[in-house]
């Protein structure tokens, strides 16, 4: 972590800045992986505690799919690609969209 | 962290990730003949677009990011699919050295025929190979013969010489090796 400087020179710009909206990973569950693996991508990836990897893989498990991280765009595209290199079945949504 | 195989072992996964080895580096099928030829797209390694595969195994390592969105799911494709083959090579090509340092176990006994399990060691990035490795191989495996959730028995049920009841063997075995990593490596998160 990091602190910001006391002043900053910030360029004149005239552009707009849009919030960005949130956006959300989805995994999906499939027939292959194995339980115990999935809640491990979950705990090692994204640093989550034993106990939230678990209800995670479970929600997979049980309901076919789970949120398991939110943010921008550019932040969800990193996402769905280390799940992607981890094997896992993973798309990205707009926030509130149902898949 | 140590792995223990037959020499028989170590020969089929050496086959198998070879297998696996070859269907990443692959050429994707089809490309974007728009992209085809382009130096400057190629230096910026946007060259040869890949799109979306036809082979279901392929697709499966590979799937769409995007459900409803196709444009977005090629663009995701277009940015990320390379790197994604390249790091899944590099993976598997890291599980085949560590085989090939097994070596021939060392018997003295002419009529031993593999008891005797040769030993490997492996370093936490070697492991995390093992991982991804093992788990495209059973992805491979899995969606070429189709098994779904809790069909167990219906791969028991064929006949002895049907193919698909060995693949679903190693497949099964796969699962067994990856399950002994993944608590191995769970153990060192707590």
């Amino acid at each position: 972590m990091t602190t910001a400087p006391a002043e900053v020179e910030r360029p004149e710009s005239d552009e707009v800045v849009v919030p960005d909206t949130p956006w959300t990973t989805v995994v999906w569950n499939d027939p292959v992986n194995l339980m115990s693996y999935v809640t491990y991508v979950f705990q090692s990836y994204f640093g989550y505690a034993r106990g939230k990897a678990e209800k995670l893989m479970l929600d997979v498990h049980e309901k076919g799919k789970a949120i398991v991280s939110s943010g921008t765009r550019e932040a969800m595209e990193r996402d769905v690609e280390a799940m992607h290199s981890y094997g896992l079945w993973a798309t990205m949504q707009k926030a509130g969209d149902r898949g | 962290m140590t792995a223990a195989f037959h020499q028989v072992e170590a020969e089929l996964l050496r086959s198998l990730v070879g297998q696996l080895l070859e269907l990443v580096r692959g050429e994707p099928a089809q490309r974007d003949p728009r992209q085809a030829g382009d130096p400057l797209a190629a230096a910026f390694g946007l060259g040869d677009d890949p799109t979306r595969p036809t082979d279901p195994v392929v697709l499966r390592l590979f799937p769409d990011a995007y459900r409803d969105d196709d444009e977005s799911a090629a663009e995701f494709r277009r940015f990320t699919e390379r790197g994604l083959r390249e790091a899944k090579a590099e993976a598997a090509a890291v599980v085949l050295a560590s085989l090939a340092a097994i070596g021939p176990v060392e018997s003295d006994d002419p009529l031993d025929s593999g008891g005797e399990k040769a030993r490997l060691n492996l370093d936490a990035d070697e492991a995390q190979a093992w991982l991804r490795t093992l788990t495209d191989l059973r992805l491979a495996l899995g969606t070429r013969l189709g098994v779904e959730e809790g069909d167990g028995g219906q791969w028991q049920a064929l006949p002895d010489d049907d193919p698909r009841r060995h693949i679903h063997d190693v497949y099964e075995w796969l699962g067994w090796v990856q399950e002994t990593l993944v608590r191995a490596l769970s153990a060192g998160l707590d």
